[in-house]
């Protein structure tokens, strides 16, 4: 009985400690944002002097170099509109590829996966031309077409889960006379709404958590048509971290607690998705 | 492997077929369906499908205009991508200085690029066209009903429902992965680079040279082969070490949470999840600043008396501990950084695992009297490894690519001191993805950016070809069925 508390103790004290270790920058950046002083805080870990007035200069006092209402703006539009096509995207090509049967089905799936290969990251240089050829660079739509355009390709974890949607419910339907794209919407679509979940918080986050695309498209400079992730980059920008690093805090807090609170959501069925839905529950 | 070959042969079998199909068509088919080779309506005229007929034959004089008023201007230079330099010329009608009719040359490779695709396409439908035609023939010919156009476009609702679905995503994926592939593949093989800029300056094919001076090694002024060894090989052992410390990690750390003498495992797991929560150019960021040379870091190992000890045995010559900025220690810290972002990650999935191990076999186990440590190392690690493996390779080609995690934290602050790297602006921290990346956007030097780019391109096909089957998951696929 012993060994087992000694056992207890030595566990928690050993996780309480790696807790702390991952948590020093998250509380670090938390502490910061309150702080007085609006360089980097060099010297000691928690600030001298506590204010507010990080938060309310951000959200109220917005200057040329700091937009934060004007970007979260952004980022939110962009967010909501690449969401919608790409969720739609996902789920037509994994019902397509899930529940119907024809001709071209397999050979399309296995160059999806070649095409998956090719990280969409390389394509930038490429992208970014075909954008400004078609008039759409420092331009929201060009983003959020980069964003949805090719989602279609990232439709393997929804097939899985439409995969375990049993047949015998589908054919029920098409024998009462429902056509496939009744079935689509009136049978499966309600019974998935797991990996709909899923789906449309991740591509929500993608334009929060995206910074490369953002900073190649919107790259002309002007600071108001920011997404928020360029726009607290350039806070650290060598000429300005020392007048706005703690307000680079404070803005990092307020777009951390709406993309927290959707992550914790969501990692829920992040698991099944990457372990490739070997694992059910 | 045995997967792979059974893929493309399914999808040259799919394509043979075709032809088989479109061959049968032409020789067997009647006067009309030979008509539609030329006026692509004529067999559905036949049939009274008047408004397929309109439909299909305005697509075709589309496709026909499309060809000679605008692909045509662009495809012709094909071959040397323009030879007409942009000049100021003063033209005595307006008496302003005016532009040349110069050629584009990057716009001259987009636009053949994108002719061909709509040519493939028309084909496509082309072909099909003439195989529907006899379909309907047959159709027609053995009394059986032909469908009017209402019931057609119903049919896209229900048996052809596919294409309905898949139209739209295939456009989008063609427009922004095919066609920038392809692009891309293109421009490694001519000298787009800073001194050929359109529309200034033209540049044009020069075969594998981009390739030579990327494996060549010597000289002085030009030094890809000398930066890119050097970068190849950070990537790889970046690779390894990322992958390896963040899923050892992650198991770990899943271990020690969900063990049954570990209380409240949500919460704990729930603080390991805050860290990965906050968007990662935040959390770079700020571990960058804390771990700047001025930074807090730096302060709290002088306080401790750590620089002034690792001063003295040698290992600094600086007065602050060049956590990012100096090579050696930037390359350590990296990794170290990289298990702070990656094992929550890890630990996630390994819950997820660890909580569904079937329990009959640990049932089994322990009536035939198995110690929870033979359990361990016989049951559940074997389970554990058996499930999550396969995920080390898309780990392993992630990490190749893992732009995010190299730029955010070494951007601004580490300079290279080597000459011979910077001469080809590369840095010792650099992968090849953010080599590539600097490249392109502050040395507009395309051609060897987009020489990396298909290199990177092979190396993560070599280790996704392997786990192949899996990404197919083809076997799983039938099994509710």
């Amino acid at each position: 009985m012993k060994k087992k508390y000694i056992d207890m103790i030595l566990r928690h004290v050993l996780l309480a400690f790696l807790a702390f270790i991952w948590l020093i920058p998250i509380v670090w950046l938390f502490v910061t944002s309150f702080s007085t002083y609006p360089g980097r805080n060099t010297s000691t870990f928690f600030p001298e002097h506590w204010t507010l007035n990080n938060y309310k200069n951000l959200l109220f006092a917005a200057d040329s170099v700091a937009q934060f209402p004007n970007w979260f703006k952004n980022t939110f539009i962009v967010a909501c509109c690449s969401c919608i096509i790409s969720s739609a995207f996902v789920l037509m090509v994994a019902y397509a590829t899930s529940c119907m049967r024809f001709k071209m089905r397999k050979p399309l799936m296995n160059i999806g996966v070649i095409l998956n290969l090719f990280p969409g990251f390389l394509s930038m240089i490429a992208v970014y031309f075909i954008l400004r050829t078609l008039n759409l660079t420092n331009n929201h739509w060009g983003l959020v077409l980069v964003y949805s355009a090719s989602s279609g390709l990232g439709y393997l974890i929804a097939k899985g889960f439409f995969d375990t949607i049993p047949a015998s419910l589908r054919e029920a339907a098409y024998l009462d006379g429902a056509s496939e794209a009744t079935i689509f919407y009136k049978v499966v679509v309600p019974m998935s709404q797991p990996i709909i979940v899923y789906t449309v918080i991740s591509s929500f986050l993608a334009p929060w958590m995206d910074f490369v695309f953002a900073k190649m498209i919107l790259n002309a400079g002007i600071s108001s048509k920011w997404t928020v992730s360029i726009g607290l980059f350039n806070m650290l920008d060598k000429s300005l971290i020392n007048t706005y690093f703690t307000q680079f805090c404070a803005g990092g807090v307020l777009v951390s607690i709406p993309i927290s609170a959707l992550f914790v959501i969501m990692q829920k069925f992040y698991v099944e998705g990457v372990t490739g839905g070997s694992v059910k529950g | 492997m045995e997967q792979v070959k059974a893929a493309f042969g399914s999808f040259f079998g799919a394509i043979g077929g075709f032809f088989k199909n479109f061959g049968n068509a032409v020789a067997k088919g009647d006067i009309f369906v030979k008509l539609s080779l030329l006026w692509m309506g004529a067999g559905y005229c036949r049939r009274k499908q008047f408004i397929k007929a309109i439909l299909i034959t305005i697509f075709e004089v589309a496709v026909i205009a499309f060809t000679f008023g605008f692909a045509m201007d662009y495809v012709t230079k094909f071959s040397t991508l323009g030879t007409v330099q942009q000049e100021s010329v003063f033209n005595i009608v307006t008496m302003k200085n005016e532009f040349n009719d110069y050629d584009h040359s990057f716009l001259i490779l987009l636009m053949s690029l994108v002719s061909f695709v709509v040519w493939i396409i028309f084909a496509v439908v082309y072909l099909n066209n003439i195989i529907h035609a006899y379909e309907l023939q047959k159709l027609a010919e053995s009394g059986k009903h032909i469908n009017t156009f209402r019931e057609d476009m119903r049919e896209f609702l229900n048996r052809k429902f596919h294409i309905t679905l898949l139209t739209l995503p295939v456009i989008g994926i063609i427009i922004f992965t095919v066609i920038p592939f392809f692009v891309l593949f293109l421009v490694a093989f001519t000298n787009y680079d800073q001194q050929h800029m359109p529309p200034s300056a033209l540049f044009t094919w020069v075969g594998f040279r981009n390739f030579r001076d990327l494996f060549s090694s010597g000289g002085l002024t030009v030094t890809f082969g000398y930066a890119f060894v050097r970068v190849l090989a950070w990537t790889l052992i970046w690779a390894v070490f990322a992958t390896f410390t963040t899923y050892i990690g992650g198991i770990l750390l899943s271990l020690l949470i969900n063990h049954k003498n570990t209380k409240l495992p949500r919460f704990w797991r729930t603080l390991f999840i805050i860290t990965i929560a906050v968007p990662q150019f935040v959390s770079l960021l700020l571990v960058r600043n804390f771990f700047a040379n001025n930074g807090i870091a730096n302060t709290f190992c002088a306080n401790i008396g750590l620089t002034g000890w690792l001063r003295d045995i040698g290992a600094i010559s600086t007065s602050y501990i060049p956590f990012l900025s100096a090579p050696g220690w930037a390359h350590v810290m990296i990794v170290i950084i990289n298990i702070w972002v990656g094992v929550p990650y890890q630990m996630l999935i390994a819950t997820g695992v660890l909580m569904n191990i079937p329990t009959e076999q640990m049932e089994s186990a322990k009536i035939d009297g198995a110690t929870p440590r033979q359990i361990f190392v016989h049951i559940t690690m074997p389970y554990v490894l058996f499930i999550t493996g396969p995920s080390l390779v898309t780990d392993f080609v992630k990490n190749i690519n893992n732009f995010n995690v190299i730029f955010l934290l070494t951007n601004g602050v580490f300079t290279t001191t080597n000459q011979l790297m910077a001469n080809s602006q590369a840095k010792e921290v650099d992968l090849l993805v953010t080599w590539l990346y600097t490249l392109t956007q502050d040395y507009y030097n395309y051609k060897m950016a987009s020489a990396i780019g298909i290199i990177v391109f092979l190396i993560c096909a070599v280790f996704t070809l392997v786990s192949f089957n899996r990404l197919i998951q083809g076997d799983r696929e039938e099994a509710y069925r």
